[in-house]
């Protein structure tokens, strides 16, 4: 009897430390940046499951073709009256394929008086570029654009 | 807090009447480290340190409010518009991921 408890007690034994380090692994080769998040995930992070409508309203300016990853600038405006109420909640600006899909969330309030936010981000690589527009009803409007960069931004 | 970066507020067009409604752009000078890049000489992982929020405030009123990660570019530039509502400050307080919190402030005199 004590010998069959201690075949079974090894193995067992054998069994959780053939787990541990696959599964350490698998936490460590998940977190590359400090931040990792991945466009999916971001989005639904952001609308709560609902699904972005696409729509002409959201302009986003991107140029087609970035020589340098490390500077892309991105305008994006949205046709809105912005007041108290009908105004574009946030603005979301996200690269679907960077290690953390989210560059910037703007918050704005009818006090900005036109609904416009521009700035400079760094791409990975050829990938789209993604603005996700909040209005102040709940809903979402989307608009994206790829773009090509010879040269990446990132590391 | 650390020494003070160089930042700016930018609005345009310069010369405005009340209630008009200006564009305001704010640069930083900021590295935005992503905490990926390798040092070439040394092979060691920079830390990261980027802008993790930025807030406008006019006239003691919240404006503009943005959450920043890091895949801004260096030196980034934040541009969106205001309403004027009479004179005052435009303040613009920005926080870093290491806790460093910066401030700058604009008088803003509408004329006529």
């Amino acid at each position: 009897m004590q010998r069959r408890d201690f075949f079974k007690k090894l193995g067992a034994a054998a069994a959780v430390t053939a787990v541990i380090p696959a599964m350490s692994f698998a936490a460590e080769a998940k977190l590359k940046g400090p931040n990792e998040l991945a466009y999916k995930a971001a989005v639904d992070a952001i609308t709560g499951g609902k699904t972005p409508s696409k729509s002409s309203k959201v302009t986003l300016k991107v140029p087609e073709i970035a020589e340098n990853g490390a500077v892309v600038p991105v305008t994006i405006s949205v046709d809105s009256p912005m007041t108290d109420a009908d105004y574009v909640k946030s603005i979301h600006v996200l690269a679907a394929k960077n290690s953390n899909a989210r560059c910037i969330d703007v918050h704005l309030t009818p006090a900005n008086g036109k609904a416009m936010f521009a700035t400079r981000i760094k791409l990975g690589g050829t990938q789209e570029v993604v603005a996700l527009v909040g209005l102040s009803n709940g809903d979402y409007l989307i608009a994206s654009q790829s773009v090509k960069v010879t040269i990446g931004g990132c590391g | 807090m650390a020494a003070a970066r160089k930042s700016l507020i930018k609005i345009k067009p310069k010369k405005f009447k009340d209630g008009e409604i200006v564009k305001v752009s704010f640069m930083v000078m900021h590295p935005m480290e992503t905490g990926m890049r390798r040092d070439k000489k040394t092979k060691e992982v920079l830390p990261a340190k980027y802008i993790n929020s930025v807030k406008f405030n006019y006239n003691g009123k919240v404006v503009t409010t943005m959450n920043v990660w890091e895949s801004l570019s260096t030196n980034p530039v934040f541009t969106t518009y205001m309403k004027i509502t009479g004179k005052g400050k435009l303040t613009v307080t920005y926080t870093d991921n290491t806790g460093e919190v910066n401030e700058k402030s604009k008088k803003i005199k509408p004329k006529g």
